[in-house]
């Protein structure tokens, strides 16, 4: 019998033929992945043909739902998207929120696989009465917010929609997928789902889904809502994400110009206290979350738009640019496009810093020059120009180039670094080298630690490797419930707290080690996915800019990363993951994952 | 600092002041706590407090190390012995201080660590018209010489000075160092002390001159640095209106995350209040 929470199949759709099947989802498999990023990372060992071009028809792009969608819990409307990266070559899980989950999983599956390629630009419509693929002619090149907007005008009553804008249908390799203004942003997935000739995917609700303990939670809920109110959210809710900038700048911890500084003397332009009082018109929140994190601010010109911390650093700080109006401006230009703002900042500094020591040719790329950086999103967006070879990403990019340019090329397996300074945080420097997904916050998380007070953040060692290793765990378990990450703080026994909601959905009596044990698999389970595409040993590395240039801090200290304190770091969380000296899992931990024949191949 | 260690002897008998002079007040911590929490914020290697055999000590950081002296009242030298041997494997130089001076200041003991590192065996700073061989800097590998002196019962400091290279460090000396000369003007850093009526003088003294910044939702209107009067993380927790707890944390100086109210300020330092939770 399926647990609480889930159907207990996938649904897996060939576009380009037109056909859908089931793929049954045992119980004892969701029990081992949860679902979001868990069950993903499971889809694509599970269907993904080893070394496939993460372009081609037969790469498997999935939606994946979680047995807390559609529950009462507070922020539990939320999906992953799970692909090969085409930015990376490695897995990559990308989350997104609000109706498009609910509707999504209710249409009676945990997840929604595609693969094959349509012959025109299409969308893909799952509802109760099955998948079927029908012309986007009219859509294509639209921002997918757009996309989406006509999309549900003609589908009518119920339909939700995760679109593609112009970067993913011209298969940049950070174009993301959106549904109502929230992305799915990092590693590309809008380029796989560009390459398919998808330029949407629309699903209606058609079943139900019940939990197994009904009472329990809601009683859950009502409790997770009165302290989803408190202090632990006390930043998202007043200030957003964008309360790091100032924080960060006043502790070295701002990548500038290309991580060349971690302080920018134009910060306070682009702080939060003053910006919200003279730009934020609204806040907003996603379905099913009492947080409200969405702070929209409006710039010159009257375009809106959501406005996160890592948009503004990476477009901002990042690239040198200080004036409010383009860094909101190029922030809504990303959204348009449909562009991964992290990757797009990243890799036009990267080219700032190139055209600068001339092994580009582009006398008008400079950092600072905020015409410029709109220049160089619009050449993205379009691939033309310059942007032909931005829209591959730094690390593409600096293997063209050359000139020593990879040694400053801000990436981590080929995603872009995101604006937490590795050297002045160590902790989340290891997280960011070992991540399976590349340079990513959020799989890590690390910071926390850096930032709690119980560490020397400028001394990385056996702490550092024991409080990373906490933080990715928790990052899995919390991608795979799937609970939003803004919500972390109200736990004081997270695991044993998590557990507790689950089985009150499930039916399942697990605990709190077990779904620690759960969430170690699913860390496992990318790695060995990544292994078999090709991940080598000096992947788990960081550039060499943070490597050899140390940052002098204004208290006196110098923040220095060497390569042999990341080798430290590195070997000691490879040997408390159990994995050999070179980041290769025991073969006897293998079976564990549940992956059959997949990982023999 | 890199390679540096601290070391502060607190085995005296206090007998002037009457009452342990490690566990005195000292706007809600104590000077030993006071001590110990400025030598591990100018070095970067371990603290070690020597004490008298048993004896009682305040509470201290966690991170702490605890070192008897063979024998009790012996002296500085056996403690000196005593504690560089203690760090010996992890430093190269450590600044050696008692725990009676409640104004030891960051920039003092960085000028003075300096001296040793430059490659005198001691940097003993000369100030206020005495030497002070209990605010100076010394490479551990002094710990035997300073043994054998002790065993030799031979216990004053001017005994290992005469066997080892001194860069004697005067007034004038100091002063050239600029941060020193601007936050601790009057080389407060060495003052001592020694009886109740010193201590009572030096107690009634303003909490040092500090800046503080609240950032994010804690900012709440407050835009900005402020200035004012603390001794303590916690004191100037106090004077933002916040309370260090799970959601707060503290900057010390942009660099040194704490949440340890505690943790000593001096003149000049500023602390910025930032929300604990770095989600982006």
């Amino acid at each position: 019998m399926t647990a609480g929470g889930y159907f207990g199949r996938a649904l897996v759709v060939d576009v380009g033929a037109g056909t859908a099947r089931t793929l049954p989802l045992p119980d004892e498999l969701l029990r081992a992945y949860i679902g979001g990023a868990g069950l993903g990372a499971w889809l694509m060992h599970r269907l993904g043909p080893p070394g496939v071009d993460p372009l081609a028809p037969a790469a498997p792009l999935a939606f994946v739902f979680s047995p807390l969608v559609g529950t009462p819990l507070t922020t539990s409307a939320k999906f992953a998207v799970v692909a090969k990266s085409p930015l990376t070559g490695m897995l990559n899980d990308a989350l997104s929120s609000s109706q498009f989950a609910i509707a999504g999983k209710l249409t009676g599956h945990d997840a929604i696989v595609m693969h094959g390629a349509c012959e025109r630009p299409s969308v893909l419509l799952v509802d109760a009465g099955g998948a079927r693929v029908t012309d986007a002619a009219d859509l294509g090149g639209l921002p997918a917010a757009e996309a989406e907007t006509r999309l549900r005008e003609r589908l009518g009553k119920g339909w939700r929609v995760a679109a593609i804008g112009p970067a993913g249908e011209r298969g940049v390799r950070y174009a993301t997928i959106s549904h109502d203004g929230r992305h799915a942003g990092r590693g590309g997935l809008g380029a796989v789902m560009g390459a398919k000739r998808i330029k949407a995917i629309a699903v209606r609700a058609g079943t139900k889904v019940a939990s197994a303990h009904p009472e329990a939670v809601l009683g859950a809920a009502r409790d997770l809502r009165e302290r989803s109110f408190g202090p632990a959210t006390a930043k998202y809710r007043e200030l957003g994400t964008l309360a790091n900038l100032l924080a960060f700048n006043a502790i070295s911890t701002l990548p500038t110009r290309n991580f060349q500084a971690a302080t920018f003397a134009e910060a306070p332009r682009l702080a939060a206290e003053d910006l919200a009082e003279m730009r934020r018109v609204a806040r907003n929140s996603c379905a099913s979350c009492t947080i409200g994190c969405e702070h929209i601010y409006s710039a010159r010109g009257g375009k809106t738009m959501r406005v996160e911390y890592e948009n503004v650093f990476a477009l901002g700080p990042m690239c040198g640019v200080s004036d409010p109006d383009a860094v909101l401006g190029a922030s809504a230009r990303c959204d348009e496009l449909g562009l991964d703002t992290i990757s797009a900042g990243g890799t036009i500094a990267w080219a700032m810093e190139c055209a600068e020591r001339g092994l580009i040719d582009a006398p008008w790329l400079r950092f600072g020059d905020a015409d410029a950086l709109l220049r160089a999103l619009d050449e993205i967006g379009e691939r033309r120009g310059l942007g032909e070879l931005l829209a591959e990403g730094s690390r593409r990019a600096a293997e063209r180039v050359g000139g020593g340019s990879a040694a400053f090329a801000p990436h981590v397996k080929g995603m872009e670094m995101p604006g937490y300074e590795p050297r002045t945080l160590q902790a989340m420097a290891l997280g960011l080298a070992v991540n399976a997904r590349g340079a990513d916050h959020n799989r890590s998380g690390a910071y926390e630690a850096d930032l709690s007070g119980e560490h020397d953040r400028l001394a990385g060692g056996e702490a550092h490797v024991a409080a990373a290793i906490e933080t990715e765990d928790r990052a899995a378990a919390m991608d795979s419930l799937i609970l939003c990450k803004f919500l972390r703080g109200v736990f004081t026994d997270p695991f044993t707290e998590w557990a507790a909601l689950l089985s009150a959905v499930t039916g399942w009596d697990m605990d709190g080690a077990e779904l620690r044990r759960t969430a170690r698999r699913i860390v496992l389970a990318k790695r060995v996915f990544n292994i078999r595409e090709g991940w080598q040993p000096g992947d788990d590395w960081l550039p060499e800019r943070l490597l050899s240039e140390p940052l002098q801090l204004g208290s006196g200290r110098v923040a220095a990363l060497t390569p042999e304190r990341l080798r430290g770091m590195i070997d000691g969380y490879y040997a408390a993951r159990g994995l050999d000296e070179s980041g290769r899992p025991d073969p006897a931990d293998l079976p564990d994952l549940q992956l059959d024949n997949v990982v023999a191949r | 600092m890199s390679g540096t260690a601290g070391v502060v002897l607190a085995g005296g008998r206090s007998s002037r002041m009457g009452t342990p002079k490690a566990a005195l007040e000292w706007h809600g911590s104590t000077l030993l706590r006071r001590t110990v929490g400025i030598l591990a914020r100018v070095t970067d290697g371990p603290v070690v407090v020597v004490r008298a055999p048993g004896q009682d000590l305040p509470p201290l950081p966690p991170a702490t190390e605890v070192v008897d002296d063979p024998q009790e009242g012996l002296g500085p030298v056996q403690g000196l012995a005593a504690g560089l041997a203690a760090v010996a494997d992890r430093a190269e130089v450590a600044f050696v201080s008692s725990t009676d001076m409640p104004f030891l200041h960051p920039a003092f003991v960085r000028r003075v660590l300096r001296a040793a590192q430059d490659g005198a065996d001691v940097g003993l700073p000369v100030a206020r018209g005495y030497p002070q061989p209990l605010a100076a800097s010394y490479r551990v590998t002094l710990a035997p010489v300073a043994a054998k002196l002790v065993a030799e019962e031979r216990l004053r400091p001017a005994f290992l000075f005469e066997q080892c290279a001194v860069d004697r460090l005067d007034e004038a000396a100091l002063r050239a160092d600029p941060v020193l000369a601007a936050l601790d003007p009057g080389l407060d850093s060495v003052v001592n002390v020694n009886e109740p009526a010193d201590y009572q003088a030096a107690r009634a003294r303003p909490a040092p001159e500090v800046t503080i910044q609240r950032f994010g939702p804690l900012a709440d209107g407050h835009r900005g640095p402020e200035q004012v009067l603390a001794a303590t993380v916690a004191g100037a927790a106090d004077a933002a209106g916040l309370a260090l707890d799970a959601h707060v944390v503290a900057a010390l100086n942009g660099d040194q995350i704490t949440r340890d109210g505690e943790t000593p300020l001096a003149a000049g330092d500023s602390v910025f209040f930032l929300s604990a939770d770095a989600g982006g």
